[in-house]
């Protein structure tokens, strides 16, 4: 048999609640449609509450004297099948379905008005008002203009996304607006007046390698320098057959260096330093209109002579530029020898991903006094250029790491 | 010009009421009870939203006004306690359960409820709450009535309660029916409250009666729950404005036997009001009217109570059974002109 | 022959009272003595029914207008001054605009809002109300800036199915003049491109176009500024597409309106090139209204309260400084 529920009315539009003050029926009662079942007293007036069908009733749950929520089901009535056509009520289960007979099929959320005021509501179940505070925080400066100098705006930042620019690219544009802020007008004029000027595309290479040191220009890289006398190293280099990359005796000393140094090539993120996982050192190899690095992995544990056919394989690949991503990837540091190019000093920057950089330069003979001769004797010095990421290490560490990869390269026989 | 008549009752009535006409508005004024009281039932049970506004103790005023008008060819602008009037005047109780119910089957469409209802393009607008409104919007009607050329033999009608008459509409819509001496009836319900507000402090005059003058309207004063006699007064008055005898104002002394709604139950009126002149039920009072002069039987009175209980069963049944106006497929738009709909 | 914007809203009457029997005029002193300011002069004569003088009952007039509507009418409503609109406030917001929504019969009325100030009028004979009636949904609210516009928009507007809000400016009506009332014929809810420029757009409508297109031609003249203007012609609904096209060729949008500064045309203006043409501005979008103070009587109060051609081109310098 359908069973209607009997529910407590809204019975004015502000009433949320009402009481009930009498009960007109029991479980069993046969009533009729239009009876009154109860009374209920709300805080704008007492009245009844009738059946819309007759029945039986089958449940009650609610006690006189006590307060219920509007749309609370108070009782249940057995009701005939030919009462519910003539009446038109809705039994239980259709009010159930009822609510959701109109929304999307996706949308199955149920919304609660009580839950509309949930911010204010005390874990005893009540509401607090909330009052009006003093600010508690001290305001910062307040600027006396407000026209921002280095404002992008938001068709500045829209232009710049379509034409792949990034801040460093619009450094070069006069700004003529407010505090010398770039405006679109300028930006259009500074492209309009360099579309006279010959240009070519840039390739593929340049962009990625572009790519990869403005992201690292990002963090406060500083270098130091020492020189070192390359004499016994070339002797030891000249004895081999075949003659090992000069390169190759810089990647291992710097890889034993940093092996005694390890902190010196961790990796800052966010609040964590990364420690290395293994001494993989990458070498920069000039390519046309790029660099690429190879990595040479465990420099630590093998002698220059059992890493030289991995170091010629790769720096064969990548004049070639058949690198994979297994090749480039996991390094922990990089050399870049630029001494091949005849430069005496250079500032290399770090790869993004890597902490530390190590340069060498040409070398050149130079005088130097010497004690046991007692005169001045010619040797061959080379420059070495370390630039560091100044968050994770500071000079000292830089000139100790340094200093050990100049030590070590001076005894070129224990590489 | 208009002459001033306040007239005591059934004095200077022009036209004798027939048993077929009493018969009517007393029917209309049954079926409306009946209706009333199903949707006050709702209501307690919960079903219906917003609020139920009744005309308990008005049905005899309102329905001797509805019971003269024509539907499609007059125009009535009902009040709220005015479902004897609408029934009289020809309104489906399936638009009353349609619209307290929310139904998308019903003229409003879910859009308005419960008493915000009607059918414009037939002669039933559809109120606004904001009283007094009405007066010169029927008025409106009949203004192009007249510049069509097709205002001969019509009338309009709209009811209100003592607390318009305070309302700056009211009086702007009474100046404006006088002045273009719009065939029209205005008829106040002075029910001694305005919600909770007695008379005292809604006006200072004797007599509400005593405005009609000042407007230059004919003013009638009529017993509102004494049944002959409303269905005598209004009557001839709706038949003296259709007639050209210019606007007809009649204030009928009653009290409203409900709450303000039926959120309210109305215990701020005193019991010597509830037991005085005043306090009788007009039903009661036109049931006896009719038997007395033998226009109604007593059976004849419990086939129309059991005639009319199906048809508010019925229609409450059908409103119940219909669905709600579905708000992922409502048009939202305001805008009637097809070159702007959907435009902000 | 030069015609006046006053003689286009009185030859569009005309016109519309010739053209179609639904149509007949009410308002206050409209009939034989041709209305405060001669819009409906000599109209009673020819349509002795249809042009009706209304008692001061402006509430009584908006209710009137909308059971006429029902009835199947095109009635135009002349308040005598927009100011006086407010005691009609509730009808038109409250029955006119919510009929057709509530109950599917359209109330086709117009009710004309001799708008602005003009010098002398003081606080209530001086009001813009554009803002107040766009608010609410269910009305269209037109604010001719031309004496084209004027005649056309009074034409098309009698031929809508909502209520119209016609805002004829008082300062225009015989100032503005042309060869005749011909013009592009641009139909209600399209903005006009008064003046084309590339530095920056000032949205505006009603007598503050002509100041905008001074305050332009200063610039022009100062700096070789090139300021475009945009006539919205309807503040509601607002072409907010021309907008928005206008700012992607600038970038740089001022607001202008001669209504109070409190929200209104000019702030639902930028709140929508913010939210749909954020990526076009490079400036801040700018407002620049009346000051937030009653609309004052002495003309050289009155002249520093609306936005002038120096006060547009100040809020301009900066805008283009940006």
């Amino acid at each position: 048999m359908p069973e209607v529920p009997i529910v407590m009315p809204q019975l004015g539009e502000s009433i949320a609640e009402a009481t009930i003050v009498k009960i007109n029926v029991a479980i069993g009662d046969v009533i009729e449609a239009e009876q009154d079942l109860i009374e209920v007293e709300t805080n704008k007036a007492t009245m009844s509450v009738p059946t819309l069908c007759g029945g039986i009733i089958k449940d009650l749950c609610l006690e006189e004297g006590v307060s219920y929520a509007v749309g609370s089901v108070l009782g249940v009535i057995d009701v005939t099948d030919e009462e519910i056509q003539r009446t038109g009520v809705s039994t239980v289960q259709q009010d159930q379905v009822e609510d959701q007979s109109h929304a999307p099929e996706s949308d199955g959320e149920s919304e609660d008005d009580e839950e509309a005021n949930l911010h204010f509501k005390t874990e005893g179940g009540g509401y607090f008002e909330p009052k009006a505070v003093e600010p508690n925080v001290q305001g910062l400066p307040v600027p006396m203009g407000n026209k921002g100098a280095h404002y992008i705006s938001p068709r500045m930042r829209a232009r710049m996304n379509e034409l792949g620019l990034q801040a460093a690219d619009i450094s070069a544009v006069n700004g003529s607006g407010a505090g010398g802020r770039v405006t679109v007008a300028d930006l259009e004029k500074f492209l309009d007046y360099i579309s006279a000027w010959p240009s070519s595309a840039a390739s593929p290479m340049r962009l990625a390698v572009a790519d990869a040191m403005r992201r690292s220009w990002s963090r406060p890289l500083a270098t130091v320098a020492r020189p070192i006398v390359m004499d016994a190293l070339l002797a030891h280099r000249s004895a081999q057959v075949p003659k090992p990359g000069l390169t190759l005796y810089v990647l291992r000393a710097f890889a034993l260096a940093l092996a005694e140094h390890p902190e010196a090539a961790g990796y800052l993120i966010g609040g964590r330093i990364v420690h290395p996982r293994a001494f993989d050192i990458g070498l920069a190899v000039q390519v046309a209109d790029g660099v690429m690095v190879p990595v040479v992995r465990n420099v630590d544990t093998k002698s220059v002579k059992e890493l030289s056919n991995d170091y010629a394989e790769l720096v064969e690949l990548a004049r070639g530029r058949r690198l994979t991503e297994e090749h480039t990837r996991g390094g922990i540091a990089t050399v870049t020898n630029f001494g091949t190019f005849g430069l005496t000093w250079g500032t290399p920057i770090p790869l993004p991903n890597e902490t530390l950089i190590l340069g060498i330069s040409a070398g050149v003979k130079k005088p130097v006094w010497s004690d046991q001769v007692g005169a001045f004797i010619p040797v061959m010095e080379a420059e070495l250029n370390l630039t560091f990421d100044h968050r994770v290490i500071d000079g000292g560490d830089a000139g100790r790491v340094l200093n050990r990869v100049a030590e070590l390269l001076e005894s070129p026989e224990n590489l | 010009m208009t002459e001033q008549t306040i007239s005591t009752p059934n004095k200077d009535l022009s036209k004798e009421l027939s048993k077929e006409h009493a018969r009517d508005v007393f029917r209309a004024m049954l079926r409306a009870r009946v209706l009333e009281i199903k949707l006050s039932n709702l209501y307690k049970a919960g079903k219906i939203v917003g609020g139920v506004y009744i005309g308990k103790g008005q049905e005899a005023v309102s329905a001797s006004l509805g019971a003269c008008l024509t539907w499609n060819k007059d125009v009535f602008a009902p009040l709220i306690r005015d479902q004897a009037g609408r029934t009289a005047f020809g309104e489906d109780p399936l638009d009353a359960t349609r619209t307290y119910l929310g139904s998308a089957k019903g003229p409003m469409r879910g859009r308005d409820g419960n008493l915000h209802r009607g059918r414009p393009a037939e002669g039933l607008l559809a109120m606004i709450s904001h009283l007094g409104a009405a007066v010169a919007q029927v008025g409106g009607v009949l203004l192009a009535k007249r510049i069509k050329g097709e205002l001969d033999g019509c009338v309009g009608a709209t009811c209100v309660g003592d607390g318009a008459t305070s309302t700056g509409a009211f009086h702007e819509g009474l100046n404006f029916i006088a002045v273009e001496r719009l065939p029209m009836v205005v008829i106040i319900a002075d029910n001694q409250f305005a919600y909770s507000t007695p008379n005292d402090r809604q006006y200072a005059c004797d007599d509400l009666i005593d405005r009609a003058k000042g407007y230059g309207l004919e003013g009638h004063s009529v017993d509102g729950t004494d049944m002959l006699e409303c269905a005598t007064v209004i009557g001839n008055a709706v038949a003296k404005a259709r007639s050209g005898g210019g606007p007809q104002l009649i204030v009928a002394k009653l009290l409203r036997l409900s709450g303000h709604g039926e959120h309210d139950d109305g215990s701020y009126v005193a019991t010597e009001l509830q037991e005085g002149r005043y306090g009788r039920d007009c039903n009661d009072v036109g049931k006896q009217q009719l038997i007395e002069k033998g226009w109604l039987t007593e059976l004849e009175y419990s086939k129309w109570m059991l005639e009319f209980n199906a048809e508010a069963q019925e229609a409450v049944a059908v409103a119940q059974r219909e669905d709600g106006p579905n708000p992922y497929k409502e048009e939202w738009s305001a805008i009637a002109s097809p070159s702007l709909k959907g435009l902000q | 022959m030069a015609v006046t914007y006053i003689d286009a809203i009185r030859d569009a009457q005309e016109r519309a009272l010739a053209e179609n029997p639904k149509v007949f005029l009410y308002g206050q002193d409209i009939g034989k003595f041709g209305g405060a300011f001669k819009a409906t002069k000599g109209l009673q004569e020819q349509w002795p029914d249809r042009v009706i003088d209304a008692p001061i009952s402006e509430d009584a007039m908006i209710g009137m207008a909308v059971g006429a509507a029902i009835e199947g009418m095109r009635p135009i409503i002349e308040m005598q001054f927009a100011d006086f609109s407010s005691v009609a406030f509730n009808q038109i917001v409250n029955q006119a605009a919510t009929h057709y929504y509530r109950t599917g019969i359209p109330v086709p009325i117009v009710v004309r809002l001799p708008s602005g100030g003009t010098p002398g009028s003081g606080p209530f004979h001086s009001q813009s109300m554009e803002s107040i009636y766009a608010h609410y949904p269910g009305t269209v609210v037109v604010t001719p800036a031309t004496v084209a516009d004027a005649h056309s928009m009074l034409l098309q507007a009698v031929d809508l199915d909502d209520p119209v809000i016609y805002c004829e400016h008082k300062f225009l009506y015989r100032w503005l003049k042309s060869d005749n009332f011909e013009g592009d014929n641009l139909p209600i809810g399209k903005a006009r491109i008064t003046r084309s420029g590339k530095h920056a757009t000032v949205v505006t409508y009603s007598a503050m176009v002509h100041e905008a297109v001074r305050a332009a031609e200063i610039l022009y003249k100062e700096g070789g500024w090139e300021i475009e203007v945009v006539d919205l012609r309807s503040v509601k609904p607002l072409d907010i597409d021309t907008v928005v096209a206008s700012v992607a060729r600038t970038g740089r949008i001022l607001a202008l309106g001669e209504a109070f500064p409190w929200g209104g045309v000019t702030s639902e203006v930028v709140s929508r090139v913010c939210a749909e043409g954020f990526h076009l501005l490079d400036a801040p979008p700018m407002r620049l209204n009346a000051k937030d103070t009653p609309v004052p009587y002495h003309p050289k109060l009155w002249a520093m309260h609306r936005p002038t051609p120096e006060s547009i081109c100040e809020a301009l310098r900066n805008l283009l400084a940006y």
